[in-house]
């Protein structure tokens, strides 16, 4: 366990990050360092050039406009959690980047450093997939926004580009009448690993589930949308959404067939496609509970 | 390049020269020599290097100190501006500080949480609190240390708890009292000394080439590239060494100091060197250039135990069985033969590690004399002593073995290791001191871990639930080396006898070597797991008969000054008040069988020896040895013990056993404890032992002084010395207090007119405990614990989820000579053993490579997961021990594993056989039960 020798940056700039980036040999960028220090001192990651993404204030900007809200991707967990836009438009994924590792862990970790990772069980993706979050990524020659669900090649692996860097989380703000939750299951209760994560989000309008979103984390490569889940449900009237009920079963059934979990330490995939099974429910079940309260309140 | 980095750290500016590779904790610990900052994983898993970053707690370790530049930053150090924290007061008087070695990361977290929330909960604590891991506590008096601070901090007035004295300590001063550890405001404050926070002039670092392959031959080692690296100082492999074999018990001393020709696991240690710097030791590692020849290898047990099986030794252990035990007491054939009812089972035990915070490290440096000091974070500063001495060939006074503060054993430390030994060749070799740590990853491979155990368990009881018969056959995964598997062998099999009266017994052992890390002594020292499979299959026999569980145990409850049918003689005995009490506190009548879907109840049972009744090694040493001195002016006294405190608070027992027996109060005595140059030799921390053998030596030095101070007081007082009485720093004559002379005075007198006033003590067990037959000295002890424990679980039946909910313990210790501190080792083992029974598990590749060895994939519980605990001591007076104690350090963690088990049983109305009982376990058995009502 040792940092292998490494020249360091610290741009300033984003311009400035992406110029050192180019030139890099092989280079890698830092965001926390929850992870990618951890690798590299494992030995199962080596970078001759770290270039710093801590202090560029461009990546810390959180706005918003009519239709969406804009997170920069250098915000710190801890500070997704304490934005107020964030709480204000999506509770569940404060939620969810609650259960991201441990307050340490959040107060360095960030939000594009936990995309850019790209862990099958990364908690920051589902809900916002979920969210229809799109992710713009720069490099010198512009910038390229691309969908969430569609930046993730496998377990680790993303469509960003060697000279390009994660600026921006884009997520759309909710239509009226839907309710978000994610659910996550962990083998202990503090700072735990999903074994298996749901995200759903439900818009209701007349009595009946006119939208709907089922993401499933830690039971794939990637976090990806379950459709036949999402087929199962949407269209149908809310009446029909209680425990157990036919159609909540047949989502349930449904993600855990779209499913392709394997067996490691944390549990075998038969076992996550049962639990898979339950948390989809679960996850139904609440988004729609949060869409009621929502409704109630308004 | 180094680039100068400029810091604030506890209020101070400093500029830094700051190379880009040094993480914020080697700027803290190395260059500004802030030690109370610790190093337990380096990979933000347990955060123990903790520290306040722009008022944020981070791990330092996951922070480059070149982005430190500008920050803010609050060490433990910075808290305290002469007078303590709130924080850190509440840790040393609730009891919250054990080993110490999560200590100032637990501070400072728990300060971030009360400076951001005001009114936080305790719910919210647990939650917050899940970063920073702690293997001692189980975590319950840390929370209510938060609690308390907290309302210091907002100036409420903490509410005082009464506690009724036991009544074996009515009458005592200082033994009964719930005294904070003497040793707690250093650890509170970052200011105890641990191994590596020592820093020797001149001292080079020392790192170990670990076996890549399980099983291999080694043809050839070429050091000549790593020799030549800049910075390398010394490269040596087994050719360079004495071929000496070594290990834990005797009679299976296996190891060598580096590979002879061959490696047996992932993990076996194939090379050492030393070098400036840790960095240049790693570089040097990569450039050894090994030829290995791979061999066939073997991982399980029972298939390492078939003809044709590769072979680990090729001389001894056939069939790879390292250690084989057969004993039968009584007649089970006889036995079963009368029982009504006979069921048996097969369960399976799990690979966990002890993980004590503090990883092993140890600095050796030699003399000009040719005497080696070697220190070391170690259980057992004797063994290590002993066993040095044997491999270096060097009386034990040639040798000094000093231990340190030591974050945590549980069984981890309580034998040589590599790195004492391998630190002393570098040592020498270079002429320099040396410095070597484990990773959190070695510490895994240097394992000595729990033995896996496949247990077949049967028993046969009559219609009443009397138990006629016990077979129990167990084989133990041993992994590459013997370490204390031997002895481990012998417990799985002998303490079964201890907790109920049966009298017929079959035992049938096998210690089985396998290509992986050794296993070897892990609290409960074999037993956990036999005592997990008899518990369970006691409570699945109540339900066939009909009958109550906790009645069950009642019925076939050990009692006082018994004989056990394997010659283990048990003394005091209050079992059946430990029994009675969790039925009451648990309200188990109430609640068996009346709980709603998804929860349970389960009751479990466990003891242990109170101290080994023979050492690891013959020996004729006294076990423990006392020596106190008194200040010239008879001001204070100072302990001497060889007897190592790990965390547990031996430090503080002992003081307050030698304190009782002088008659002076405990401010007025500090301890020195487990320096071989300077302490009489003590057998360590191991086997529960020190409470009794170190209590009783410690007592025994305390009488001697109080003897002499007598002496003069009835020439001060001019009255007999057998009159005389001391307490609270008092002599005075029973039954007239008013004949007084202060003791402070009759002890300077002394020092006048006689010179040194020094007391000695020492103890060792009554000479021929236990049997004649093979193997029958292992179980015997002095004196025996009991306790039993009631779980309550909740489970998610759709996800196999186990949520703790309660613990009721009811513990048999004798006299409890500091019931805080006792309570703390019931609430570390409830939460240690429920983390083994519920996610703890080594799992290993198909080559026989570790997945999980670090604090990221090898799960322990967190704060989060702590339930809530309820310990109760019960009465009881121990003739053996001193003013009546017994042990509670591993004794505790033996009901919890049963309890737990019996809880998730009755919740889900299923059964699961194999430890860990995870959800995935849980799923399984509820599916089957469904399956077979079908």
């Amino acid at each position: 366990m040792y940092l292998k020798e490494f020249k360091f940056y610290r741009p300033g700039t984003l311009s400035e990050a992406l110029e050192m980036l180019s030139n890099a040999e092989n280079g890698a960028l830092k965001a926390g360092g929850t992870d990618l220090l951890v690798e590299m001192k494992k030995g199962l990651r080596s970078y001759s050039e770290l270039i710093s993404l801590t202090d560029l204030a461009e990546l810390k900007e959180q706005n918003e406009d009519a239709e969406f809200v804009r997170l920069g991707a250098g915000l710190t967990h801890s500070e997704i959690l304490d934005s107020e836009l964030v709480r204000k438009y999506f509770p569940a994924f404060a939620e969810a980047v609650l259960q991201i590792g441990s307050n340490q862990v959040r107060n360095t970790g960030t939000l594009g450093g936990n995309l850019c990772t790209a862990a099958a069980c990364c908690d920051s993706a589902p809900v916002l997939i979920a969210l229809d979050a799109e992710v713009e990524m720069m490099n010198k020659k512009g910038t390229e926004t691309i969908a969430l669900k569609d930046f993730f090649v496998h377990n680790r692996r993303t469509v960003l580009k060697k000279d390009q860097i994660l600026t921006t989380v884009v997520v759309k703000k909710c239509a009226p009448h839907t309710g978000v939750h994610f659910e996550k299951f962990g083998l202990r209760q503090g700072s735990a690993i999903a074994v298996v994560s749901v995200a759903a989000l439900l818009t209701i309008e007349d009595g009946l589930c006119k939208d709907a979103r089922i993401v499933i984390g830690a039971v794939a490569p990637t976090p990806m949308v379950s459709y036949n889940a999402i087929n199962a449900i949407k269209g149908r009237p809310v009446s029909d959404f209680y425990e157990k009920s036919e159609i909540l079963l047949a989502a349930g059934k449904a993600a855990s067939e779209d499913s392709v979990p394997i067996d490691d330490v944390r549990g075998g995939a038969q076992f996550r496609r049962n639990v898979l099974n339950t948390l989809t429910q679960r996850a139904i079940l609440t988004a729609l509970r949060n869409c009621n309260m929502q409704n109630t309140q308004t | 390049m180094k680039e100068i980095v400029q810091i604030n750290v506890n209020g101070t500016d400093y500029e830094v020269a700051v190379s880009p590779e040094t993480t914020l904790l080697d700027v803290i610990r190395e260059e500004l020599r802030l030690i109370g900052t610790k190093r337990g994983c380096d990979a933000g898993d347990c955060g123990a290097c903790t520290i306040i970053m722009d008022g944020k707690a981070v791990n330092s370790c996951l922070v480059l100190g070149v982005e430190a530049h500008g920050k803010k930053i609050t060490t433990i150090e910075g808290i305290s501006n002469g007078t303590l924290h709130p924080l850190q007061q509440a840790f040393i008087e609730k009891g919250a500080i054990q080993c110490g070695f999560c200590t100032p990361g637990m501070i400072l977290r728990a300060k971030t949480i009360l400076d951001k929330y005001e009114d936080v909960t305790k719910e919210e604590i647990k939650s917050e609190l899940s970063g920073n891991l702690c293997r001692c506590t189980g975590y319950t008096k840390i929370i209510e240390a938060i609690e308390s601070a907290k309302d210091i901090i907002q100036g409420k007035k903490p509410e005082e708890i009464t506690y009724a004295p036991q009544k074996s300590a009515m009458d005592l001063s200082v033994v009964g009292k719930r005294l904070p550890k003497i040793d707690a405001p250093d650890k509170a404050t970052g200011r105890a000394i641990y191994t590596d926070d020592i820093v020797l002039p001149n001292m080079l670092y020392g790192k170990l080439l670990l076996s890549p392959v399980a099983h291999a031959k080694i043809k050839s080692i070429d050091t000549s590239k790593a020799k030549a690296l800049k910075g390398v100082k010394a490269v040596l492999t087994g050719a360079d060494v004495p071929d000496v074999s070594w290990g834990t018990s005797p009679p299976r001393y296996d190891e060598f100091i580096l590979a002879k020709d061959k490696v047996r696991f992932v993990g076996d240690v194939v090379a050492a060197v030393a070098a400036i710097d840790e960095a240049t030791c790693y570089k040097a590692l990569e450039l050894i250039e090994v030829d290995y020849e791979e061999l066939p290898a073997v991982f399980d047990p029972m298939e390492a135990m078939k003809d044709g099986a590769p072979r680990l030794f090729d001389h001894k252990y056939e069939n790879n069985i390292n250690t084989r035990v057969d004993h039968h007491f009584g007649d089970t054939e006889k036995g079963f033969a009368e029982a009504d009812h006979i069921r048996e089972h097969h369960f399976v035990g799990n690979r966990t590690y002890q993980n004590p915070m503090e990883p092993h490290v140890a600095i050796a440096e030699w003399d000009r004399h040719g005497r080696v000091t070697v220190h070391t974070s170690t259980q057992v500063v004797h063994y290590v002593h002993h066993q040095l001495s044997r491999i270096l060939g060097l009386p034990l006074g040639d040798i000094r073995v000093v231990m340190t503060h030591c974050g945590g054993g549980f069984g981890s430390k309580a034998a040589t290791n590599y790195l004492e030994i391998l630190s002393i060749f570098l040592a020498k070799i270079t002429g320099q001191p040396v410095k070597m740590r484990f990773t959190r990853e070695e510490m895994y491979l240097y394992g000595r871990g729990r033995h896996k155990q496949y247990i077949d368990l049967k028993i046969g009881v009559k219609k009443d639930g009397t138990i006629t018969a016990v077979k129990q056959k167990v084989v133990l995964e041993g992994g590459a080396y013997s370490s204390f598997g031997i002895v481990s062998a012998y417990y799985a099999g002998s303490m079964l006898t201890t907790l109920y009266k049966m009298p017929n017994y079959k035992y049938d052992g096998f210690r089985v070597n396998t290509n992986l890390p050794p296993s070897g002594a892990f609290r409960g020292h074999g037993v956990p797991h036999p005592r997990f499979a008899f518990e369970s299959l006691l409570s699945m026999i109540a339900d066939d008969i009909g009958m109550d569980h906790i009645d069950i145990r009642l019925k076939n409850a050990m009692v006082p000054n018994y004989r056990t049918c394997n010659d283990l003689d048990i003394g005091s005995c209050e079992f059946t008040a430990c029994l009675e009490e969790v039925r009451r506190k648990s309200d188990w009548d109430n609640r068996k069988g009346n709980l709603p879907k998804g929860r349970g109840i389960g009751i479990g049972c466990g003891g242990f020896v109170s101290g080994a009744g023979y050492p690891i090694y013959r020996s004729k040493f006294p076990h423990s040895n006392a020596i106190i001195k008194i200040a010239e002016d008879g001001s204070k006294a100072v302990l001497f013990i060889g007897d190592a405190d790990i965390g547990q608070g031996s430090d503080t027992v002992l003081a307050m056993a030698a304190c009782e027996a002088m008659g002076i109060s405990f401010d007025r005595i500090s301890v020195v404890s487990a320096d071989s140059d300077i302490t009489p030799i003590g057998f360590g921390a191991y086997s529960s032992r020190v409470t009794l053998m170190g209590g009783n030596a410690s007592k025994m030095a305390g009488e001697d002084i109080k003897k002499q101070v007598f002496e003069m007081a009835s020439e001060i007082l001019n009255v007999d010395a057998g009159q005389l009485q001391a307490k609270d720093n008092k002599v005075f004559v029973k039954g007239d207090p008013s004949v007084s002379v202060s003791w402070q005075e009759a002890a300077a007198r002394y020092f006048s007119l006689k010179g040194p006033l020094t007391g000695r003590g020492h103890y060792s067990p009554p000479e021929g405990l236990g049997g004649t037959y093979k193997g029958a000295a292992v179980g015997t002890s002095p004196a025996y614990s009991f306790s039993a424990t009631v779980c309550e679980v909740d489970v998610d039946l759709e996800t196999g989820k186990v949520k703790v909910l309660n613990f009721w313990d009811a513990h048999d210790c004798g006299t409890a000579i500091n019931p805080l501190l006792v309570e703390g080792q019931v609430e570390g083992a409830v939460v240690m053993s429920m983390s083994e029974v519920l996610m703890e598990n080594q799992v290993f590749d198909k080559k026989g490579k570790l997945l999980n060895a670090d604090l990221h994939n090898y799960l322990m519980a967190t704060s989060a997961d702590t339930p809530e605990i309820d310990s109760t001591i019960v009465d009881s007076y121990e003739p053996a021990g001193p003013f009546g104690a017994k042990e509670v350090g591993e004794g505790a963690t033996l009901p919890i594993l049963g309890a737990l088990a019996n809880a998730i049983a009755d919740a889900i109305g299923a059964r699961v056989y194999e430890l860990p009982i995870t959800p995935e376990r849980v799923l399984k058995a509820i599916q089957s039960v469904k399956n077979q009502k079908k």
